[in-house]
């Protein structure tokens, strides 16, 4: 049921000369009537890479992902995919994606099998080797009639028809969302396999550990806006890391100017703080004190996203 | 059709095949069991007497004429109002529920992310309705003749040809109408609410505005006027009756396949 389209290969496409982005964002403003969805936002995503797409509810993911599938329409701004545009080439990009919907309705009256059937016609076929392996990793009864699918076997669904297909993009938004932890392993190892024969990803979720152990890069949205970009590392070095230190006597009164500590407090000789930004200053200073101890912990990228995500950053 | 453009009209249908089977057998069931009154109607029940004394504007707004004959008992019991109406309400419920309904409740999201151009993923929404709709026709068609010529039921074939085929292309107006709400503006109640207002009031307006001098010339406005006031059981129809239903129909469709086109999908 493969027909030569659907079987090219992504060694093929990855062989494609080209440096520019595979998805480039420019500008992009969505607004609903008075509700501004999207407000000028700017993002590249480079062929091979995993791109982790993050921020709260409502902050503009689901919206930007639409635009990207020519489902919402730009207010203004500009989405090239594959360097064509969504709205003229949106049959030629769609051909060359997979889509996982933050929330998949489904027909009804319909089997997973007849689902899979009915979408493999509209893509020109699919291989059913590989539907009964993925339906077999993920613990998908094909046989079973969608109305009575629960949340988690509906992603398993939506999972199963992104991976069916080598892609050149896949466009992920919220994967995991229902699954179980052994079902979010899975998808991880779906996910590496598709990324190691050149798949692009563009991965919006919740789950940071999920886009820690796969992302490349990442983007996080706020209100419609791109507050921070870059490496998982980059985000973490700047998140807060807790210092205390214990002194022979007394805390120094003007440890609390050092640059970078915030939230200090004393209790007897014993000072705690938050540490935003480079440890060396506090170090140079701690050098030349009578220091009996002192214990810096690991940077939370938890907390890193969360004050991206409250405007405390 | 290639495989992908069949699969829009196929896939679509197989979602009302269930709704087209149970509209077919109401259909039939209505048609046959009209039409097996005719017998003891013929022979003297006394209602062609009795509707003889109604008022002449009250039997002509009923359509009730000539009761008496074939064409007089299919028009009063079926044709004036009966069948058109099931046959607009499946069009335009058929029309709602594939396009807005589903948009509406997000099914449409994975099929829209597949490489299909979304105006033809509309489109073949709107012909799987008017696939359905021509079944329901045919069956009418084939059940009228059918009991027609069980009971002996004299009826003009080619008369009530044009009839049925005035009663589908006035669902296919409403159809019509329909997808050019839909393709606007994917809200079920509001594609029903547009198609189904239009409707009642196309109909009451040619079947009670005669009544009155002051409203006869606005009975002229309205489709089922276009369609039925040259009492097509009885006498030829002008082929003008036939455009002026299908013309609108196809470019009321035609407008709600660009305005899809240019608008946002809803999201579930």
């Amino acid at each position: 049921m493969v027909d030569a389209a659907a079987a090219r290969t992504r060694v093929q496409v990855a062989s494609t000369p080209t440096a520019a982005p595979l998805l480039r964002v420019r500008a992009l403003v969505k607004d609903y009537g008075a509700v501004h969805a999207v407000r000028g936002i700017d993002l590249d995503l480079n062929r091979g890479e995993v791109l982790g797409f993050l921020g709260p509810n409502g902050s503009g993911k689901s919206t930007t992902i639409r635009c990207i599938l020519d489902l919402l329409r730009p207010t203004s701004g500009r989405i090239e995919v594959f360097g064509m545009d969504p709205r003229r080439d949106g049959v030629a990009i769609r051909s060359r994606l997979s889509y996982v919907p933050g929330e998949l309705r489904l027909p009804n009256r319909m089997s997973c099998a007849q689902v899979i059937a009915s979408i493999g016609r509209l893509r020109g076929g699919f291989d059913p080797t590989r539907r009964d392996e993925l339906a077999e990793r993920l613990k998908l009864d094909l046989r079973r009639p969608t109305r009575q699918l629960s949340t988690g076997n509906r992603r398993k669904l939506s999972l199963l028809l992104a991976f069916l297909w080598p892609v050149d993009l896949l466009v992920l938004d919220e994967p995991t969302s229902g699954l179980d932890p052994l079902m979010q392993h899975e998808f991880v190892g779906l996910l590496r396999e598709a990324r190691a024969t050149g798949a692009t990803v563009f991965l919006s979720s919740h789950v940071l550990s999920e886009v820690q152990r796969t992302a490349d890069r990442v983007v996080v949205l706020r209100a419609g806006r791109v507050v921070a970009q870059g490496t998982v590392e980059e985000l973490r070095g700047r998140a807060r890391q807790r210092v205390e230190v214990w002194f022979e006597g007394d805390v120094p009164s003007y440890l609390k100017d050092v640059p970078g500590l915030v939230d200090t407090a004393v209790d007897g000789h014993r000072f705690t703080a938050s540490l935003t930004g480079p440890i060396r200053p506090l170090l140079a200073f701690l050098g030349s004190q009578p220091v009996t101890g002192m214990l810096v912990e690991e940077p939370d990228l938890e907390e890193a996203f969360l004050d991206l995500y409250e405007e405390r950053a | 059709m290639s495989g992908p453009s069949a699969e829009l009209v196929l896939a679509p249908l197989r979602s009302i095949r269930r709704a087209t089977i149970i509209w077919g057998v109401a259909l039939a069931v209505l048609v046959a069991a009209t039409v097996s009154v005719w017998p003891a109607f013929k022979s003297g029940s006394g209602v062609s007497q009795a509707i003889d004394q109604l008022p002449q504007g009250v039997v002509q707004a009923f359509g009730l004429e000539g009761f008496g004959t074939p064409a007089g008992f299919l028009r009063g019991n079926l044709y004036a109002f009966f069948i058109p109406l099931l046959l607009v309400g499946v069009a335009i419920y058929f029309v709602s529920s594939l396009t807005a309904g589903e948009e509406d409740a997000g099914r449409l999201e994975l099929v829209f992310a597949q490489p299909v151009p979304r105006r033809a993923v509309f489109a073949g929404r709107a012909v799987a309705a008017l696939a359905c709709l021509a079944v329901l026709v045919v069956v009418t068609a084939l059940v009228q003749w059918g009991a027609d010529a069980h009971v002996h039921l004299s009826i003009n074939g080619g008369r009530l040809g044009a009839t049925l085929a005035l009663s589908a292309l006035l669902a296919l107006f409403h159809g019509g109408l329909a997808v050019a709400v839909a393709g606007f503006r994917p809200r079920t109640s509001v594609v029903l609410g547009i198609a189904f207002v239009v409707a009642i009031t196309g109909m009451v307006a040619a079947l009670l505005f005669p009544l009155s001098a002051a409203l006869k010339p606005f009975a002229h406005l309205s489709p089922w006027d276009w369609a039925f006031a040259g009492d097509p059981l009885v006498n030829a129809t002008a082929p003008w009756r036939y455009l002026v239903l299908a013309l609108p129909a196809v470019a009321m469709a035609l407008f709600g396949i660009w305005a899809f086109g240019r608008r946002d999908i809803r999201a579930a």
